[in-house]
C-alpha cells in the first residue's frame, strides 16, 4: 500500500487518462504531509457494497469537506476513519487506513485510544442523558486526562467556550444535557468531543440541525480548531464547504469522484458528475 | 365528476375517523374499569372475610400463682394449666361435674398456660401473688362472638352447646370478655390453635427466601442479559441459548422444584425446608424473566447513546456500565419485580424442597426451616378449624400488602434511577 | 464476567453450607396430610413444653412421605413419616435397601371418611353396595348376569329405590390423596365384595379384582374437587344435590352446614367410629427411624408426648381435633412398643 505518488504528478495522470464519465478519482486525492492515508477502501454492509476503492489523504491541520448526494457513502467513509463501523456487525472494511503511518485496522491497534485520537461528532445530536457538566467531563475522566476537580472544571469550561455554549449554560451545568435545544445539544456534543483533545475530529453534518447563527458560530469554531486539529466534515451545504474547508471530496454512489482544493472544485470541477452536483443539476 | 378538493374528502371522512377514535377510547376505558372492578371485588371479598382476624377475643382471668405449685428455682417446670383451670372455676362457680368442667376449661386457649409461664419466668416475683391477666379465648368462643357460629342454630349443629353459650354470656356480663387487636397474628409463627397462629414465621420465611432470590437472580440475570445483548457474538450458540432461555420462562415451576431437590439438597447436601434452598430454586425460576426483561430494556437503549460513548473513546464495558446499564435499569427493575412477585406467590416448587411444612419457630437464619406466605395460606385453607377461614383471608391480605410494598419499592427505585436520566 | 464470578461464589457457598445439613436440632417429620393436623398439634405442644425446638412437619402425602423417609439414614433425611395407611411391602423393601433397617411403627388412631351433603337436603342412608354401584367405573349389568358394564346409573333411586330421586353427584379428593385411596378401598371395594361372583374373583385374579372393585368412575359423576376438604364443604353448601367425601374432622367442624350420611345404618359420629361400628374408617400411623433416635435427642420426647393419654387418649387434645382414639388396650400396646423401640417386621 505504498502508493506515495507526488501530488503534482497525479493531477496530470488522472486528467489525462480518465474520461469525463469514469469513476476513477480525479483531482488531487493525495497530499505531501498526510495525517490520514486511505488506500483502496472498500466498505460493504453484508452483500451491498457502500464504498468502492476510495483512496484519499487528509492533510495535517486542514479541513477536508466531503460532499455528495444523499446515500453516497459519506457517513460510511467517515465512520471508517475511527472505526465506528466496528459496531455494525454486518459492516466489512478492506483496504488500508493509516493514521500517522500506523494502519488503524491492524490487529494490534486498540480502538479505545484510536477514538480518543480521532473524535467524532454525529449527524444527530446525542448528548448523554446526564448533566451538561457530566457530558463534557466524561471523556477526560475515562481517559484520565484530569484527576482533580479543578482540572476537570477547567476542561469543561474551555470546551464549552470553544463550542460557543458557555454563556448559555454556565448557570445550569448540573441540568440534563438532553434538556437543551437541538442546536445547543449539537454544540454540547462538539464540546464533548474536543474535551478529550483529539488530533482528528470527524464531523458528520454537524450543522444540519442548527440555525444560521449557531452554524456560523460552529464554522468559526472549525476555523479555530484547524490550528491544532485535523478535521473531516461531511456537509450538504456547499456554501459551508467552501467557507470552512481547504479541500473538498465529492462522493457519488460509493465512489470518490473528485478531490481538490475547495476553490478549484467549486469553480472548475473536472468531472461531469461533480459539475452537475455543484451546479444543482443533480443530487 | 369534478375533482374533489382534498379538504372536502378529509372533511367527509372525519366523522367516521373520530367515531372510531371515540369507540377505541371507550373500549380502553371500559377495559380499565372492568379490571379495576374485578380487583376491588377481590380485595373487598378478601377483606370482608379477613378483617375479623385482626381482632381476637380475650378472657380476663384472675389466677393465683400458687407458690406451693411453682418451684422458685425452676418456674418453667410448673403446670400452669391447673392454675388457669382454678381461675375459671372461680369465675363460674356454678359449673359442676366432670364433663361440664372439661367444657369450661375449653373456653380458654391452651396458650394461656404458656402465657402464664412466660410471665412468671420473666418476673419471678409474681409467684405467690394473685394476678388478673387477659388470655386468648378458644377459637370456638372467638367464632361465636364474631358471629361465625350462629347461636340460634340447633344445638346439635354447633361445636358449642347451649350450656357453654350460657357461660360465655355470663362471663360477658361480668365484663371479663373483650375483643382486642390481635397482636399474636403478627408476632408469632404457625400454630394448630387458630387463636395462637400468626403470620410472622411465614412472612420472615418469605423475606429470607426473596432476599436470597434477589441476591442471586438479580446480578446473575443482569449479567447474563448484558453479556448476551452486548458482548456475545451472534451465532448459532447464542441463538440456541436465547431459545432456551425463552423456553425456560415457560417451564412449569414444579420442575424447578425437582431440579432444586436433585441439585441443592441431594447433591450439595443443603438442608431441606431452608429459605436458602427456596431462594436458590426461586432464583432459577425468576432468572429467565429477569434476563428477558433485561435484554428488552437493553435493546431499548438508543444506539446513538452507545455511539456517543464509543465515539469519545469509551471501551465497550465502560459504555455498558456508564451509559447503557443506567438507562436500562428501570426496565430491568420492572422485570425483576415481576419475577420477584411471581416468586413470592409460588408454592409448587417449594413443595419439593420441603417448605410446605408446619413450622412454629420463627426462622432467624437462611438455613432455619421456614415456610413462606403462600404456603401458609395453603396450609391454613386446608385446616378443618373454622377459625382458620378468617386467618386465611387475613394472610392473603398480608401477602397482598407484601406485594404492594414490593411494587412500591420498585416504583420508588425506578424514579430514583430515572431522575439520573 | 460478573455473572460467572457470582456463580463461582455461589457454588463455593453451597459447598461451605453443605456442612450445615449434618447438624440438626429439630425433628424432621414428613408425610400424610390427613395425619398432619394431629401431628402438628402434638409437635406444637412438644415444642412449648420441652426444651427442644418444635418439630418441622411437612405435608407431603403418605406415599411421598414414605419415599423420602426410605431414601436413607442420615440427618438430611426425615426422622419420622406420617401415613394414613400402613406401609406397603414394596416401601418397606425400599427402606431396607437404602439402609433404613429398623422402623418403629406407631398407630395413632382412626380417621373416619364420611359422605356428607347439605343440611338443606334429606339425610342419605347408604350402604356400601349403594356407594359401589353409584361410583364404580364398572358395575354388574343391571339386567342381570355375571358381566360388568360401564356404570349406567345417573340417579340415586336407580341404585336403590329407597334413595331419593336426585342426580348422583359426588365431590371427592383426587387419586393422589390418601383419603381417596382409603375411600376406594373401604367403601367402593366394600360394596363390590357384596357380589359373591366379584368376591370370588379376588382369589382367582387379585389384580383384576382390585382394578374392578376400586376403580372410580370418570364420566363426571364423581367430581375431583381437589385436596382441600374445606373447599368441598363449601361447595356442598352451595349445591344441595351434591354429596362430598372427606375426613371426619371436617364434618365435626362444619356440623351446622353439612350432615354425614349413614352408612350401613350407622351415622359417622365420634363414638361410632371409635368403637368400629362405622364401616368406613381407617387407621393412621407414623413410622420412626430407629437409627435417628439417638442422633436427634428430641425424638424420644416427641414419641412420649404423642403416646401420652393427654394427647391420644379418649379425652386427649387430638380427640378435640377430630382424631378418633384407639381403644385402651391398643394404645397401651403401642405405647409399650414405643418404649422399647420395637422394630417393625414384615
Ligand atoms: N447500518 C447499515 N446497514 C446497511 N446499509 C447501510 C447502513 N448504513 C448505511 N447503509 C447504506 O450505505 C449507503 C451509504 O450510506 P451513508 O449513510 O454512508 O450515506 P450518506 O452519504 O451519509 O447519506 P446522507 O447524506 O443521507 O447522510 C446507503 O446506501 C445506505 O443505505
Ligand atoms: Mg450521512
Amino acid at each position: 500500500m505504498n502508493l506515495t505518488i507526488p501530488s503534482s504528478q497525479t493531477v496530470d495522470l488522472s486528467t489525462a487518462i480518465a474520461p469525463r464519465d469514469s469513476r476513477e478519482t480525479v483531482g488531487q486525492p493525495f497530499v505531501d504531509k498526510a495525517r490520514m492515508e486511505c488506500r483502496d477502501v472498500d466498505v460493504s454492509y453484508g452483500d451491498t457494497q457502500a464504498i468502492y476503492g476510495v483512496s484519499l489523504d487528509i492533510g495535517s491541520n486542514e479541513v477536508m469537506a466531503m460532499i455528495g448526494p444523499s446515500g453516497c457513502g459519506k457517513s460510511t467513509f467517515l465512520r471508517c476513519l475511527n472505526r465506528m463501523n466496528d459496531t455494525i456487525d454486518s459492516c466489512r472494511v478492506s483496504g488500508s487506513i493509516e493514521l500517522d503511518g500506523q494502519d488503524i485496522y491492524d490487529k494490534m491497534v486498540d480502538v479505545v485510544p484510536l477514538r480518543a485520537q480521532v473524535g467524532m461528532v454525529f449527524q444527530k445530536p446525542n448528548p448523554f442523558p446526564k448533566s451538561i457538566y457530566e457530558n463534557i467531563a466524561y471523556g477526560p475522566r475515562i481517559h484520565g486526562l484530569a484527576s482533580h476537580k479543578g482540572d476537570i472544571d477547567e476542561i469543561v469550561e474551555t470546551s464549552l467556550r470553544k463550542a460557543g455554549l458557555w454563556a448559555e449554560v454556565k448557570d445550569r451545568l448540573d441540568k440534563p444535557g438532553t434538556g437543551l435545544s437541538g442546536g445547543q445539544q449539537q454544540r454540547l456534543c462538539i464540546a464533548r468531543t474536543i474535551a478529550v483533545s483529539p488530533e482528528v475530529i470527524l464531523m458528520d453534518e454537524p450543522c444540519s440541525a442548527l440555525d444560521p447563527i449557531a452554524t456560523a458560530r460552529i464554522e468559526e469554531l472549525i476555523d479555530e480548531l484547524r490550528e491544532h486539529y485535523t478535521i473531516a466534515i461531511v456537509t450538504h451545504s456547499m456554501q459551508q464547504a467552501s467557507r470552512v474547508s481547504q479541500r473538498t471530496a465529492y462522493f457519488h454512489l460509493g465512489y470518490l469522484i473528485e478531490v481538490g482544493a475547495t476553490e478549484q472544485v467549486f469553480t472548475t470541477p473536472q468531472h461531469r458528475l461533480t459539475e452537475e452536483y455543484i451546479t444543482g443539476r443533480f443530487g | 365528476m369534478s375533482r374533489l378538493r382534498t379538504i372536502d374528502v378529509v372533511q367527509g371522512g372525519l366523522k367516521k375517523r373520530y367515531r372510531f377514535e371515540r369507540l377505541f377510547r371507550r373500549l380502553g376505558l371500559a377495559a380499565i374499569i372492568l379490571s379495576l372492578a374485578f380487583l376491588s371485588l377481590l380485595f373487598i371479598s378478601i377483606s370482608m372475610k379477613g378483617y375479623t382476624a385482626f381482632v381476637q377475643t380475650f378472657i380476663s382471668i384472675t389466677v393465683h400463682l400458687d407458690e406451693t405449685k411453682i418451684d422458685i428455682t425452676n418456674p418453667g417446670k410448673a403446670y400452669y394449666g391447673s392454675m388457669v383451670k382454678e381461675a375459671l372455676r372461680n369465675a363460674l362457680p356454678e359449673v359442676q361435674g366432670r364433663r361440664d368442667k372439661r367444657s369450661l376449661y375449653g373456653l380458654i386457649s391452651t396458650g394461656a398456660e404458656y402465657q402464664l409461664r412466660d410471665m412468671v419466668m420473666a418476673n419471678p416475683e409474681l409467684i405467690g401473688t394473685i394476678q388478673t391477666v387477659w388470655v386468648p379465648a378458644d377459637d370456638d368462643v372467638d367464632m361465636l362472638l364474631k358471629g361465625h357460629i350462629d347461636r340460634h342454630s340447633p344445638e346439635s349443629e354447633r361445636r358449642i352447646s347451649d350450656k357453654v353459650i350460657g357461660w360465655i354470656d355470663d362471663l360477658e356480663n361480668q365484663g371479663v370478655i373483650c375483643k382486642k387487636f390481635n397482636t399474636t397474628f403478627f408476632s408469632s409463627g404457625d400454630s394448630r390453635e387458630p387463636e395462637l397462629a400468626g403470620i410472622r414465621g411465614a412472612a420472615m420465611g418469605s423475606l429470607y427466601t426473596l432476599l436470597v432470590t434477589l441476591a442471586i437472580a438479580f446480578p446473575l440475570g443482569v449479567g447474563a442479559a448484558v453479556y448476551l445483548e452486548e458482548f456475545a457474538p451472534t451465532n448459532r450458540w447464542t441463538d440456541i441459548i436465547e431459545v432456551n432461555i425463552n423456553n425456560l420462562a415457560a417451564v412449569p415451576s414444579i420442575i424447578f422444584g425437582l431440579l432444586g431437590l436433585a441439585m441443592f439438597i441431594n447433591f450439595f447436601g443443603l438442608p431441606r425446608s431452608a429459605p436458602l434452598v427456596g431462594g436458590l430454586v426461586l432464583s432459577l425460576m425468576t432468572l429467565p424473566t429477569i434476563i428477558i426483561a433485561g435484554r428488552a430494556a437493553l435493546k431499548a437503549v438508543p444506539p446513538s447513546i452507545r455511539e456517543a460513548a464509543l465515539g469519545i473513546g469509551a471501551s465497550k464495558v465502560q459504555m455498558v456500565m456508564h451509559h447503557v446499564l443506567p438507562l436500562a435499569m428501570p426496565g430491568m427493575l420492572t422485570g425483576t419485580i415481576i419475577g420477584m412477585a411471581q416468586a413470592l406467590g409460588e408454592t409448587a416448587p417449594l413443595l419439593m424442597i420441603g417448605m410446605v411444612a408446619f413450622i412454629v419457630d420463627i426462622p432467624t437464619a437462611l438455613t432455619d426451616p421456614a415456610a413462606v406466605l403462600p404456603v401458609q395460606i395453603y396450609l391454613w385453607a386446608d385446616s378443618p378449624e373454622r377459625a382458620f377461614v378468617e386467618k386465611t383471608s387475613a394472610a392473603i391480605m398480608v401477602l397482598l400488602t407484601f406485594l404492594i410494598c414490593m411494587n412500591g419499592a420498585a416504583v420508588y427505585l425506578r424514579r430514583r434511577f430515572e431522575r439520573r436520566w | 464476567m460478573k455473572g460467572l464470578k457470582i456463580g463461582v461464589a455461589l457454588v463455593a457457598a453451597c459447598m461451605l453450607t453443605a456442612g450445615v445439613a449434618q447438624a440438626r436440632d429439630y425433628i424432621s417429620v414428613v408425610g400424610s396430610s390427613t395425619v398432619y393436623p394431629f401431628a402438628t398439634t402434638v409437635a406444637e405442644r412438644f415444642g412449648k413444653t420441652s426444651s427442644f425446638k418444635t418439630p418441622k412437619i411437612e405435608s407431603t402425602g403418605s406415599g411421598g412421605g414414605l419415599k423420602l423417609f426410605c431414601s436413607g439414614v442420615g440427618l438430611q433425611h426425615p426422622d419420622i413419616t406420617n401415613a394414613s395407611r400402613r406401609i406397603k411391602k414394596s416401601e418397606y423393601d425400599r427402606c431396607q435397601a437404602n439402609g433404613v433397617k429398623d422402623i418403629i411403627e406407631v398407630k395413632v388412631g382412626y380417621d373416619g371418611i364420611v359422605m356428607a351433603n347439605s343440611k338443606k337436603s334429606p339425610l342419605l342412608k347408604l350402604s356400601r353396595r349403594d356407594i359401589y354401584l353409584a361410583l364404580a367405573k364398572e358395575v354388574p349389568n343391571p339386567k342381570g348376569g355375571e358381566e360388568l358394564v360401564e356404570n349406567p346409573y345417573q340417579i340415586w333411586s336407580e341404585v336403590n329405590p329407597s334413595l331419593p330421586n336426585t342426580k348422583i353427584k359426588v365431590l371427592g379428593p383426587p387419586p393422589t390423596s390418601g383419603t381417596r385411596d382409603a375411600f376406594a378401598e373401604l367403601a367402593v371395594e366394600g360394596g363390590c365384595k357384596t357380589f359373591p361372583w366379584l368376591k370370588a374373583m379376588k382369589k382367582q385374579n387379585k389384580k383384576h379384582y382390585k382394578a374392578v372393585c376400586r376403580a372410580v368412575r370418570e364420566d363426571g359423576v364423581y367430581v375431583e374437587a381437589g385436596e382441600n376438604d374445606n373447599l368441598i364443604v363449601q361447595k356442598l353448601g352451595a349445591d344441595p344435590i351434591a354429596v362430598g367425601v372427606f375426613g371426619y374432622s371436617f364434618l365435626d367442624q362444619n356440623a351446622d352446614k353439612v350432615q354425614g350420611s349413614m352408612i350401613e345404618g350407622v351415622a359417622p359420629t365420634f363414638e361410632n367410629i371409635s368403637d368400629g361400628s362405622y364401616p368406613v374408617s381407617r387407621p393412621l400411623y407414623f413410622y420412626v427411624k430407629k437409627a435417628h433416635v439417638d442422633a436427634v435427642p428430641a425424638i424420644k420426647g416427641y414419641l412420649a408426648e404423642f403416646s401420652s393419654d393427654q394427647a391420644w387418649g379418649e379425652e386427649g387434645y387430638l380427640a378435640d381435633k377430630g382424631m378418633i382414639p384407639m381403644p385402651v388396650e391398643e394404645r397401651a400396646s403401642f405405647a409399650d412398643d414405643i418404649k422399647i423401640l420395637k422394630p417393625l417386621e414384615m
